[in-house]
């Protein structure tokens, strides 16, 4: 019991850097962007590549990642979605299917479909208080942690953050405010190219490296910034630690192949019951 | 007097069809400019052309002697050119302070970012009910105490011209007079203020001049007492007026 809550919460917080990318994009740029899972599996394999085949240590190569990972984000905005902004959210939605999809095959045709993993040493699990937990769980749990305060840092301190947050909640009364929203864009992008580099090796490190490993976390980590309420940053950290715990609680009573529904759940429920999510807004139309 | 702001021959709309078909105005410095006319006869269109959230389709602004019909909102913003919306102006999910944060770090050409206070002491004269709302969301405040705010925010960067979309519209009569107090007062501090209204007799009162729009154009351009003083004029255009108001205007008239 304790054991799948502590499980549980590993999942979630692995999840809340990619829900907080999803959060951050859906709210500056208004489309669900779901590349962001092969997004994930892309910045895994380079972050593979400096680490196991060029023999780098796994910090150094995951920074390098991230800030490559950013950098291509803003890339493949100019390239792919820049051009389709004024057709509206659904274009915007199908391109990042398609993205994702082109995306995922690139990384296949360089490393084929077998599992693959960092070079890292394995440690023998350690107990806490009759919890079996291991090494990885506890990077991972700090990392995302300080990367979940860096965040929330960024956004509320930083003229950077906070112009992100006014385009997220009124694009046009940000122009008036003198806010260039080509540059908001840009650094919207290159931040969750960051939280996707990192959330892509926590994930590797976890599981095992392959094509499809960012699109299965796709479902579990809308569920998580759908719960939160799209838009909002703390929602999307709420929300992914809500799903992971949920997901995993729920395998106590139901067989783990049907793990993946509990998401699915949440987000039917979600949008029936309280469509702006836990912490979001009612929408403002024009 | 020379003129801070004006309009030549504009024209501007959504989709096919322009809206706006050959504004022409003019703001003298420093003077108060009201713009009344029917619902639908595009006041806030031309005030979103002007701003630049709308592109200009024909004719031309001019901004201090330079036209800016080419320039993006921001760049009209550093230009000199503050606009208060008419809805939806404020963030409604920051707090007062990240508001007022956002309009110094923004709305200056290269001066802002001061570490100062988020109110100069002349503006929390002006507005002394936002200082102990710093905190608070800014769209769990009033909808007189958001107006105060979005004005505020307008004004962290003092304007060469202030451009209003409708600033009194659904406020309680307590807050309608507080509006137009502070118009007045912002415009005896130097700033030029363009603003539409539909309470018309009230913005008039604190006005220079009045420009009657209609149907995408400015059907007559006077000054405000002579506007104020006709009868037939205030059947025609200020529709909206309420019945109650109409005697008070003939006596100010
Ligand atoms: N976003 C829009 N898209 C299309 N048409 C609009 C839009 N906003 C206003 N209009 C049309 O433009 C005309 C002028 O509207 P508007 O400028 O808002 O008038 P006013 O502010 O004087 O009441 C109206 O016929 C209105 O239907
Ligand atoms: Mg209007």
């Amino acid at each position: 019991m304790l054991q799948t809550l502590f499980n549980g919460f590993v999942t979630g917080i692995t999840m809340t850097l990619p829900a907080l990318a999803v959060t951050l994009l859906f709210g500056v740029l208004k489309f669900a962007n779901f590349a962001i899972g092969a997004m994930m599996t892309v910045a895994a394999y380079m972050a593979f590549a400096l680490n196991a085949q060029l023999g780098w240590p796994l910090l150094p190569s995951t920074i390098v990642v991230a800030i490559v990972c950013g950098l291509l984000c803003i890339a493949v905005d100019v390239v792919t979605f820049k051009p389709l902004r004024d057709r509206g959210s659904i274009t915007l939605m199908v391109a990042s299917l398609g993205l994702g999809f082109v995306l995922e095959n690139i990384a296949r045709l360089f490393y084929g479909n077998s599992a693959r993993s960092f070079a890292i040493e394995i440690a023998r699990p350690f107990r806490v208080m009759d919890i079996r937990m291991n090494k990885e769980q506890m990077i991972t749990i700090v990392v995302s942690t300080v990367a979940m305060l860096a965040m929330y840092f960024l956004l509320t301190r930083t003229p950077v953050g906070r112009a992100m947050r006014a385009v997220a909640d009124n694009p046009s009364l940000a122009l008036v405010r003198g806010i260039e929203s080509g540059r908001i864009i840009r650094w919207t992008w290159f931040i969750a190219g960051v939280l996707l580099a990192v959330g892509g090796v926590l994930i590797g490190m976890d599981r095992a490296i392959e094509p499809p490993m960012g699109s299965s976390y796709l479902i579990a980590v809308f569920a998580a910034a759908i719960f939160g309420g799209l838009g909002s940053p703390l929602g999307a950290f709420l929300g992914a630690l809500a799903i992971g715990i949920v997901s995993e609680m729920a395998t106590l009573v139901i067989p783990p192949n049907y793990r993946i529904g509990i998401p699915l759940c949440v987000i039917a429920l979600v949008l029936i019951f309280r469509p702006q999510g836990l912490m979001g807004q009612a929408h403002i139309r024009r | 007097m020379s003129n801070v702001l004006e309009v030549q021959g504009l024209h501007a709309g959504y989709g096919a069809g322009d809206i706006l078909k050959g504004v022409e105005l003019t703001v003298a410095e420093g003077s108060v400019v009201t713009i009344i006319g029917p619902n639908g006869s595009g006041k806030s269109t031309l005030v979103k052309t002007l701003t630049g959230l709308l592109r200009t389709r024909q004719g031309d602004i001019v901004l201090k002697g330079k036209s800016v019909k080419d320039l993006s909102p921001p760049e009209r913003v550093r230009a000199g050119m503050s606009y208060v919306p008419q809805e939806y102006n404020v963030f409604r999910n920051l707090t007062v302070l990240e508001n007022l944060q956002i309009a110094h770090e923004f709305m200056s050409a290269g001066r802002g970012g001061k570490r100062g206070k988020p109110l100069s002491d002349e503006m929390e004269a002006l507005f002394p009910e936002l200082p102990s709302r710093y905190k608070a969301l800014a769209g769990n405040l009033s909808g007189g105490q958001r107006q105060m705010l979005a004005f505020a925010c307008a004004l962290t960067v003092k304007p060469e011209v202030l451009v209003m979309d409708e600033p009194s519209a659904g406020l309680s009569p307590k807050y309608m007079t507080d509006i137009f107090d502070c118009v007045k007062r912002v415009n005896e501090m130097g700033v030029s203020v363009l603003m539409v209204e539909q309470n018309a007799i009230e913005a008039l009162r604190i006005s220079h001049r009045c420009i009657v729009m209609a149907n995408g154009r400015v059907r007559l351009a006077s000054d405000a007492a002579a506007v104020l003083g006709m009868r037939e004029l205030q059947s025609l255009y200020l529709g909206d007026v309420k019945e109650a108001e109409a005697p008070a205007s003939a006596a100010a008239g």
